[in-house]
């Protein structure tokens, strides 16, 4: 482009942003527009339109939001559009998650069975490793990329869009995008690899974070709520990868807070009815630390309890602590029991926005949120909203001994994998779970 | 030197030994840049490795990217929650690479740079919009790549999340919830524990159902996983920290591949009967 | 030469020092304003005390706005924007819209854009609560309630600990503004002495990473609010506010004369001295006369040393903040030198060409 056509696109953009309703001005909305501003050296639209560019030139291949994903366009932090997909969705589940709140994914799960949502959930995914990349520094940047377009293909060769469930994921696999996008060095290195095994380089065009799924759903499934959640205060803890990272890549709605915190998941608490409670530490981390929460916990605990926790409760009076990421429902919710010995006896309930929603939407609180994986004191929430708790407990424990004496299987969320696909991940699996109505939407 | 201990044998504050420290010792010691001097403070045997790893992180692709510049201004610092409990701070970090002071980074490396909780508040914040907190992994990466005696013993006790990452892409496990390892956390996690096995059966999503792994990924999965481990060169640095780790990851790498080698080929000619594999490849 | 035509668009000080010396020279002035009153910023935010002199601000903007007034070559559009320029002739066909949307048009022989800045909204660094957290001002409001006596906190009374923040919006990466407002260190300064001098018990702290009182401002400001009004000045910059107990205002930064000293300080009254940007005024004003912008944003002279107050279209002249942050004096100054520039180019045709920014530029960012 000449430096001329650079400044006269300059000169559109400023006017643009100045007249975003074209003639008639209110200047009052203006303002409210312009709040939503944040730059970085690389602007996400310039990330973006290298990736349309690398799509051209055969670079790299995009995964595109198609129609059928049901995309909806929400607003980011400058007010720029994120289209979020809402339909046939590829679960990049969280390790820590399955592992430790296996509650977490099966609320999700649960909840897109309640609104009919397509997806798939694979054996085919490994999990981001940014968790020991943070904590060790025992990776490199092509090992990183590597592993983040080997979990993009999967999706893409069975054309799923990626929703990522893991907080870490996000704004790891956000900055990553960035990467292989501006970095040609990365992709060189990178190609030799992905071609080892069949695949070639796919970056999907948004990186979307469940919970922003779920807050732009949220209007739609509260429609289902069962409980009623107008006295609860509900504190709310943002994880930090999901906004810290890449900050210009996060929904935010003027509804939420005036704009001015992520709309997720705050706005999923406000559209379930429940009170939003502030509290002067809601920058502040969780504690987690990636390495602290296994060798340095002392700071965990400390950090968790008395940034977190008390002020939550002190200046909010918090019924409730809802976050939306791995590390800060583990960190929030374990650290509190140790407090207790230095009388600091709180107990503050911690859910992870899905479970939050779920168990509102009528999930059974233990076969569906698993709460009873949770060390604080859930239960005594949920029987405060109105939850028949110690029915679904005492059905809960018959189950369990079911399970136990072989005489009972859980009733799956969906149908369970073939032996196959614990071995090779066919090309046309999709077929078989979905039948052909899965299957017939071909990547282009 | 004239200046020597005979004739402050009074003196309330005691005058260093080092010359250096007075200006008028300058003519002795000959004009030497800031940079040279301050090396001296280390170990000798550490000195070639502190100014080799300052200027292999300076030729990092990242480097001139993430660091721009520095206004002094201390938001780093101020909004870190590190910062509230080590003496460490963001901005620290920044000054010596903005004066190029390999001997304080080489300290910093050995230490500090293991505070940070990798939450990204200052890089978010950074007026000068400096990455530090990527600047931050930067340093460790390297720090890791070059086998220092401080990686090494924070890698230490990442030996299980280190092999259960590279050989099955996850990276926690259910099972590490041993209450012994984690008595801070209370009744629930002794109680989680003690019904780990049927807690994880009556999770209603088969990938699920173990203890041993967050879910179960495929055969296939895992070989690419280490696949990818293995060409980009991480697997390089994990034989330099941890020589016993790599050697097992590498034995089963060639193993699960050959596994798969044999059952995907029967798989294309049509010859594999599902049946007869085993209910899982885990338990091979 | 009477009845000579010139537009001028804005009536800060800039618009009405180029007014009053047009109508001095003999010129008709067609001024179109935005607002319903003339004075510009100033006027608006009802400042208190203009630095450095600490004299009140209707001492220096009345007697301009009274003398444009009562001049009989001025005809007003009050509530009123332009909506575009059509070279006619030897100048320009210009619509005036009012609020109404009625549009009237104007011929003249040449353009003096005088449309300001605006303040950086604080919101926008939501770090910093304003609008959310109580008791969090910016220098812009402070203006207002130091001249109508009204410095009170949310409790009523006046605060008895202020800590002033420099640097809101500017030199900031994040928000896209990496220039220096040039204003906010002396306006802050000015409100510190001001805010002592009111309340001479309450402990006022400075947050700063510069202290720039340039030039002749140096001991007037910074120096003399340190020997007579024990002003603290603190370095660092601070990252965020928190609600504190009792509607107070707890700050965290890191004194950064110490290595990771961390500051957490809690204040009756956290004021934040915003910047200067562009604002949608002189956005709208530029596209409406097809001007340039330079990189941060502000209107683009067509050469910014030699020729300041011309602009990139032959015929139309800039002055004031809209080139970029500058004092009441340097906006009056330049008004004067674009009333000056506007007469040499309608009665001789003179109009100067620069080979400025006509190079192929790179921008290295
Ligand atoms: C808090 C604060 C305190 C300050 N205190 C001092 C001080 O003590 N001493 C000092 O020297 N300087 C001070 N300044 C700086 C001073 O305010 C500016 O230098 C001065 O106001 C600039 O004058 P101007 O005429 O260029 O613009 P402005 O004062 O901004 O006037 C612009 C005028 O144009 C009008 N306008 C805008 N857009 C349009 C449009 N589209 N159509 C029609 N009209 C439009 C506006 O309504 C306004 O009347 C201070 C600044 C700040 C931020
Ligand atoms: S926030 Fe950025 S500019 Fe400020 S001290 Fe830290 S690194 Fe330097
Ligand atoms: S990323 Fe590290 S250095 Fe930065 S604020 Fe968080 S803990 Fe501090
Ligand atoms: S004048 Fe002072 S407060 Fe304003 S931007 Fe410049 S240095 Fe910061």
């Amino acid at each position: 482009m000449s430096t001329e056509q650079e400044v006269n696109k300059k000169i559109e953009e400023g006017v643009k942003e100045a007249f975003p309703m074209a003639d008639n001005v209110d200047w009052n909305e203006v303002y409210q527009r312009i709040i939503y501003r944040y730059s970085t050296p690389h602007g996400l639209q310039h990330v973006k339109e290298e990736l349309y560019k690398l799509e051209d030139e055969g670079e790299i291949i995009v995964h595109h939001i198609k129609p059928y994903n049901n995309p909806v366009k929400m607003q980011s932090l400058n007010g720029t559009p994120k289209v979020i997909p809402t339909n046939k969705l590829w679960q990049h589940k969280s390790c820590g998650q399955c592992g430790h709140i296996p509650g977490y994914p099966t609320s999700v799960f649960w909840m897109m069975n309640k609104m009919e949502i397509d997806y798939m959930d694979e054996p085919h995914q490994t999990s981001c490793t940014g968790w020991n990349y943070h904590a060790s520094g025992a990776s490199n940047p092509v090992a990183l990329a590597g592993v983040y377009v080997r979990n993009m293909w999967r999706a893409y060769e069975i054309d799923y869009y990626p929703l990522i469930h893991c907080g870490t994921s996000f704004g790891h696999y956000k900055e990553i995008r960035n990467m292989i996008v501006l970095h040609k060095e990365i992709r060189d290195k990178l190609r030799p690899i992905m071609r080892k095994m069949d695949m070639d380089i796919v970056v999907p065009e948004e990186v979307v974070h469940y919970s922003e799924w779920l807050y732009t759903m949220s209007k739609k499934a509260v429609q289902q709520k069962k409980y009623d959640l107008s006295k609860v205060n509900a504190a709310v803890h943002t994880p930090c990868h999901v906004y810290k990272l890449v900050p210009e890549d996060t929904i935010y709605d003027p509804d939420v807070f005036q704009g001015r915190r992520p709309a997720a998941p705050s706005g999923t608490v406000q559209n379930f009815g429940a009170k939003l409670v502030d509290y002067s530490t809601w920058w502040d981390c969780c504690g987690f630390g990636f390495r602290h929460i296994l060798t340095e916990r002392e700071f965990s605990r400390s950090f968790a309890l008395f940034k977190k926790v008390i002020p939550a409760v002190e200046e909010g009076h918090a019924d409730v602590f809802v976050t939306s990421d791995t590390g800060c429902v583990t960190t929030l919710d374990k650290s509190q029991w140790a407090g207790k010995a230095q009388g600091f006896n709180y107990n503050l309930p911690v859910l992870a926005d899905a479970q939050f929603a779920a168990i509102a939407m009528g999930a059974d609180p233990y076969t569906i949120a698993q709460i009873h994986w949770h060390a604080t004191d859930v239960e005594g929430f949920l029987r405060k909203i109105g939850v028949p708790v110690d029915d679904y407990k005492e059905k809960f424990i018959q189950y369990l001994a079911d399970i136990r004496e072989g005489k009972t299987e859980p009733q799956y969320l969906y149908t369970p994998h073939r032996k196959i696909d614990f071995y090779l991940s066919v090309p046309e699996r999709v077929k078989w779970y979905k039948g052909d109505k899965g299957a017939n939407q071909k990547t282009s | 030197m004239f200046m020597g201990k005979k004739m402050a044998t009074r003196s309330v504050l005691e005058l260093p030994d080092d010359p250096r420290f007075m200006d008028m010792a300058y003519e002795e010691q000959g004009a030497v840049s800031e940079e040279e001097r301050n090396l001296s403070s280390l170990k000798p045997e550490d000195r070639e490795t502190a100014v080799k790893f300052w200027q292999a992180v300076k030729s990092d692709f990242r480097f001139d990217e993430y660091l721009r510049g520095c206004l002094n201004c201390g938001v780093c610092t101020s909004g870190c929650p590190a910062a509230k409990f080590y003496d460490f701070g963001p901005r620290e970090m920044i000054q010596y690479m903005m004066r190029d002071e390999a001997d304080k980074i080489w300290e910093f490396v050995n230490k500090k740079v293991w505070a940070c909780v990798q939450c990204y508040t200052c890089s978010m914040r950074c007026p000068f919009n400096n990455e530090i907190a990527g600047l931050i992994m930067v340093l460790r990466e390297y720090s890791v790549q070059f086998a220092l005696e401080s990686a090494k013993e924070i890698l230490a006790p990442y030996r299980r999340v280190l092999y259960t990452v590279m050989t099955m892409g996850n990276q926690v496990t259910p099972d590490m919830i041993q209450p012994e390892a984690f008595p801070d956390w209370g009744p629930q996690a002794v109680e989680e524990s003690k019904n780990m096995d049927v807690y994880r059966k009556s999770i209603p999503v088969d990938l699920m159902q173990r203890t041993d792994i967050g879910w179960h990924p495929s055969l296939q999965t895992a070989v690419e996983m280490m696949t990818i481990m293995f060409e980009s060169g991480v697997m390089d640095s994990i034989k330099k920290v941890d020589p016993d780790l790599y050697d097992m990851i590498e034995d089963i790498y060639q193993d699960r591949k050959s596994q798969l080698e044999e059952i995907k080929e029967k798989w294309e000619k049509h010859e594999l009967n599902e049946n007869e594999l085993p209910d899982s490849w885990l338990d091979l | 030469m009477a009845g000579e035509r010139v537009m001028v668009i804005g009536s800060g000080p800039a618009g009405l020092s180029a007014t009053k010396e047009l109508t001095n020279m003999g010129f008709n002035v067609i001024l179109v304003e935005r607002e319903s009153y003339l004075g510009g910023t100033p006027k608006k935010l009802k400042y208190s005390l203009l630095f450095p002199e600490l004299r009140p601000a209707t001492e220096v903007i009345d007697p301009l706005v009274k003398s444009v007034q009562e001049s009989k070559n001025v005809k007003f559009y009050m509530e009123s924007i332009v909506e575009g320029a059509k070279e006619e002739g030897n100048g320009f066909v210009v619509n005036i819209k009012d609020k109404t949307g009625k549009v009237t048009s104007e011929k003249v022989n040449a353009i003096i854009a005088a449309s300001g800045f605006e303040h950086f909204d604080s919101r926008r660094k939501y770090e910093y609560g304003y609008g959310i957290v109580p008791n969090i001002y910016q220098i812009s409001d402070i203006e207002r309630m130091l001249s109508e006596n009204k410095l009170v906190t949310t409790k009523g009374t006046p605060p008895k600990r202020v800590a002033i923040l420099l640097c809101v919006g500017s030199r900031d990466a994040t928000v896209g503004n990496t220039y220096c407002s040039r204003v906010c260190c002396a306006v802050s300064v000015k409100q510190a002495m001001e805010i002592k001098e009111r309340i001479p018990d309450a402990v006022v702290h400075i947050y700063y990473m510069d202290i720039r009182t340039y030039g002749l401002m140096e001991d007037k400001l910074y120096w003399k609010s340190q020997l007579e009004y024990r002003v603290g000045y603190i370095r660092g910059r601070i990252s965020e506010f928190m609600r504190g107990p009792n509607d107070t205002v707890i700050i965290k930064g890191e004194d950064t004369m110490n290595l990771n000293r961390a500051l957490v300080v809690p204040y009756d009254m956290v004021i934040l001295a915003n910047g200067m940007e562009v604002g949608l005024g002189s956005k709208q004003v530029a596209k409406a006369l097809g001007l340039q912008f330079e990189e941060h944003g502000f209107i683009r002279p067509s050469d910014p040393d030699r020729l300041p107050v011309q602009s990139t279209r032959k015929g139309i002249f800039l002055a004031g903040a809209l080139t970029g942050p500058k004092t009441i004096s340097d906006s009056i100054t330049e008004g004067y030198a674009a009333a000056m520039k506007a007469y040499e180019y309608v009665t001789k045709g003179i109009w100067d060409e620069s080979s400025f920014g006509k190079a192929v530029e790179v921008v290295k960012h």
